[in-house]
C-alpha cells in the first residue's frame, strides 16, 4: 500500500487538480509537529503540517477508536472528538463547514473503530501549548480487521519515511527543525505492531 | 578537421556571384569559428557565407549545399535548416497572418508546418515534394513545427518515393505527429457544438483519446472498427494526451486486433465518496445513458420519465503517497457493496431519504476500506474492471515488526 518509490513532493501537474493524498501517521508522531507552512501565494493553495519524521501533509487517514465525542457551541454547532491510536490519541473537529463529517460523528455511539479522512491544523493556546487537530472531512465505523490493516499502513509508512531520513528536501528540513531522535518513531512503529500480535 | 569542402563550397558561391575571393581566408574564418569558439560547423559555414554575402553586398546567398538537407527526426528546436519533405496534409490556417498549415513528411518522420503570410511563399499542395532552404524549427505545444517565413525558400521537387509511415504504439506517442493502428473502443458524445466526434481508440499497447473536429470531407468512424491513421496530430492538454484526426488520412481495415484491456491497477484506502455515487438514473434515448438529474432531467434529452436505474462508484483511493479517482460500474459495485441494484431501488423507494439512503450506505460500507482496483486508465481516472476488498495479512505483519525492530 506504500510506494517506497515516491519522494515527496510529488511534482504538481501545471493546469491540473491533484488531490493531496492522506498521509498515514500515528498520533504519537502528529502530535510532536510543530511546523506548519503554506506553498504558493495564492488564497488557495494547500497548507501543509511537516511531520517529525519528513513529511509534509495536507491531509491525514487514520483508524482508531472513538471514545468519546461532545458537542458544542449553540449558533455555530460542532462536534469534538477524541480517536484512540495505539500510541497516543488523535483529537478530531467536525463544525458547520463539514456538515457529511457533523452528522456522520452524531450517529456514532462510542466506543467504536472508526477511519477518519481529515486535514490537520496546529493551534497555539494562550498559553503557550500547542495542540494538533484534525478537521475531519468524513468519520465512519469500521470493523477491527480494518483497524489492523491501518495500523500495518501507518508502520510501514512510518518506517518509509525514516528509512529515506534527510535524502527528500522536506526529510532534511525536518530533521533540522526538530531535531527528534528517528529511534523514537521506530519504536513508536514497533510497539503500535506488537499490540496486533495479542 | 577539414575545413577545405566547406570552404570550397562557400568560395564557389561567392565567385558564381562574380566576385574574387580567397579560399585560404574562408578557411580560416571557419577554422576560428570551429576551433576557437566552438561553433558548430554549419552554423559556422552560415556565419562565414553571410558575412561574404555582407562584404560583397550578396543578396539571396545561402549557407548549405545540396545533400545537405536533414531529415525531419533530426529537427531540433532553434535551428535553421534545411529539409526535403512531402505535404502529406493541409489544414485550414487558424488566423489570416499564417497562409498554410500542414503536415509535412519525408522516410523518417512527420512534422507540422506553418508557412506565414508575410513570407510571400507559393502555395504548397498536397502530395507535391519540395525543398525548404532557411526554415526555422521551432517548437509549438511541446512538439516541432517548421516555420517558413520570408527568408525561406521553397522550390518543388522531383518526388523521393513512396513514403511508409512508421506506426507508432499508442503507449509511446509523444506530442507531434504520429500513424497509429487501432481500433475504435468507444464514441463519446460530443461536447461541443464544432466536435463531429470524439472517443478511444486502442491497440496492443494502450489507448488514447481521439477527436475529429466538424470540416468539410470529414467522416466518423464506426466504433469497433479498426483503422490504420495516418499522420494524426498528437497534443497534449494538461498531461494528458489527444490525437486530432483533421490532418489525418484514415484507412479502415480489415479484421480485427486484439487492445489492451487496460492493466493499471491501484491500492489503497477508500477515502472519498464523490456525488453521483450509488444509484443513479440514466437517460434512456438510444446511445446517450448521461446521469439524469433528480428531476429526471437529461442535458440533452430533457425530460425522461422513463429512466433506467444503475449503481456506480465514483471516488477516490490513497495510498498515502499518491491518489487516484476510481470509476467502478454496477457490477464490481454490487459485490463490493454487497448490495444488488434490485435491493438498492427497494431501498430508494421504501426510505425517507430515497436515494440519499443508497449514497450514506454506500458510504458506511465504503470509506477508509482498503481497496485493490484495476482496469483502464484514462485521464488519470481509473475504470475499474475488477476490484477487491484487501485483507489484513498477518505476514505482513511479521515482516514490519522485523522492519521496525531488527536495525533499531
Amino acid at each position: 500500500m506504500t510506494n517506497g518509490t515516491e519522494t515527496s513532493p510529488a511534482p504538481r501537474r501545471e493546469g491540473g487538480f491533484e488531490r493531496e493524498p492522506a498521509r498515514r501517521v500515528f498520533a504519537g508522531e502528529l502530535r510532536e509537529s510543530r511546523i506548519h507552512f503554506k506553498e504558493g501565494q495564492d488564497e488557495k493553495s494547500p497548507s501543509f503540517v511537516l511531520l517529525p519524521t519528513g513529511a509534509r501533509c495536507n491531509r491525514v487517514f487514520f483508524v482508531g477508536t472513538l471514545t468519546e465525542k461532545k458537542k458544542q457551541g449553540e449558533q455555530n454547532l460542532f462536534y469534538r472528538a477524541r480517536v484512540v491510536d495505539p500510541t497516543g490519541t488523535f483529537f478530531v473537529m467536525a463544525g458547520s463547514y463539514q456538515p457529511d463529517a457533523m452528522q456522520q460523528i452524531a450517529r456514532i455511539e462510542p466506543p467504536s473503530f472508526v477511519a477518519v479522512v481529515g486535514k490537520p491544523n496546529v493551534y497555539q493556546t494562550p498559553d503557550g501549548a500547542v495542540l494538533i487537530s484534525v478537521r475531519c472531512e468524513s468519520i465512519t465505523p469500521v470493523d477491527k480487521e480494518t483497524r489492523d490493516q491501518w495500523v500495518l499502513d501507518c508502520a510501514a509508512a512510518t518506517l518509509d519515511r525514516l528509512e529515506k531520513g534527510a535524502s527528500t528536501p522536506d526529510g532534511e528540513r525536518a530533521r533540522k527543525e526538530y531535531g527528534m531522535d528517528p529511534a523514537i518513531f521506530r519504536k513508536m512503529a514497533y510497539e503500535a505492531l506488537a499490540q496486533l500480535r495479542l | 578537421m577539414d575545413f577545405s569542402e566547406t570552404a570550397e563550397r562557400i568560395s564557389q558561391k561567392v565567385m558564381s556571384h562574380g566576385h574574387a575571393v580567397e579560399k585560404t581566408a574562408i578557411e580560416t574564418k571557419l577554422r576560428r569559428l570551429v576551433e576557437e569558439f566552438g561553433v558548430p560547423l554549419a552554423e559556422a559555414e552560415r556565419t562565414v557565407t553571410n558575412e561574404m554575402a555582407r562584404e560583397f553586398s550578396i543578396s539571396g546567398l545561402q549557407a548549405g549545399g545540396p545533400g545537405e538537407a536533414k531529415t525531419l527526426d533530426a529537427l531540433v528546436p532553434g535551428e535553421w535548416v534545411t529539409v526535403e519533405c512531402k505535404v502529406v496534409a493541409l489544414t485550414a490556417p487558424p488566423s489570416p497572418s499564417i497562409s498554410q498549415t500542414g503536415i509535412a513528411a519525408d522516410q523518417t518522420a512527420a512534422v507540422r508546418f506553418v508557412v506565414w503570410s508575410r513570407a510571400n511563399a507559393p502555395v504548397l499542395k498536397e502530395g507535391n515534394w519540395y525543398r525548404f532552404e532557411s526554415a526555422v524549427v521551432d517548437q509549438y505545444r511541446g512538439s516541432v513545427n517548421l516555420k517558413v517565413h520570408s527568408g525561406t525558400t521553397i522550390r518543388e521537387v522531383p518526388g523521393g518515393g513512396a513514403i511508409k509511415p512508421v506506426i507508432t504504439p499508442i503507449a509511446a506517442l509523444r506530442p507531434g505527429i504520429a500513424s497509429v493502428r487501432g481500433k475504435v473502443i468507444q464514441e463519446w458524445e460530443a461536447t461541443h457544438d464544432r466536435i463531429l466526434q470524439s472517443g478511444l481508440i486502442a491497440d496492443e499497447t494502450g489507448s488514447v483519446r481521439f477527436v475529429t473536429w466538424k470540416e468539410e470531407g470529414r467522416e466518423r468512424l464506426n466504433p469497433g472498427t479498426v483503422y490504420t491513421v495516418f499522420y494524426a496530430t498528437v497534443d497534449e492538454f494538461n498531461g494528458r494526451l489527444s490525437l486530432t484526426l483533421n490532418t489525418a488520412t484514415v484507412v479502415p481495415e480489415e479484421g480485427d486486433i486484439e487492445v489492451s484491456r487496460g492493466d493499471a491497477s491501484f491500492e489503497g484506502a477508500f477515502v472519498h465518496l464523490a456525488p453521483g455515487s450509488g444509484l443513479i438514473k440514466r437517460c434512456p434515448v438510444g446511445g446517450c445513458n448521461r446521469v439524469l438529474s433528480r428531476q429526471n432531467y437529461c442535458p440533452v434529452h430533457e425530460i425522461q420519465p422513463n429512466f433506467q436505474y444503475d449503481l456506480r462508484i465514483k471516488g477516490w483511493l490513497d495510498n498515502g503517497e499518491e491518489t487516484r479517482e476510481v470509476l467502478i460500474p454496477r457490477a464490481e459495485t454490487e459485490s463490493l457493496v454487497g448490495m444488488t441494484l434490485e435491493q438498492a431501488r427497494e431501498l430508494a423507494e421504501n426510505t425517507p431519504l430515497g436515494m440519499d439512503e443508497v449514497f450514506l450506505r454506500f458510504r458506511d460500507a465504503l470509506l477508509g476500506r482498503y481497496l485493490s482496483c484495476r482496469g483502464r486508465e484514462i485521464d488519470g481516472r481509473l475504470l475499474v474492471s475488477g476490484c477487491t476488498r484487501l485483507r489484513f495479512q498477518p505476514e505482513r505483519l511479521a515482516d514490519l515488526l522485523n522492519r521496525a525492530g531488527g536495525s533499531a
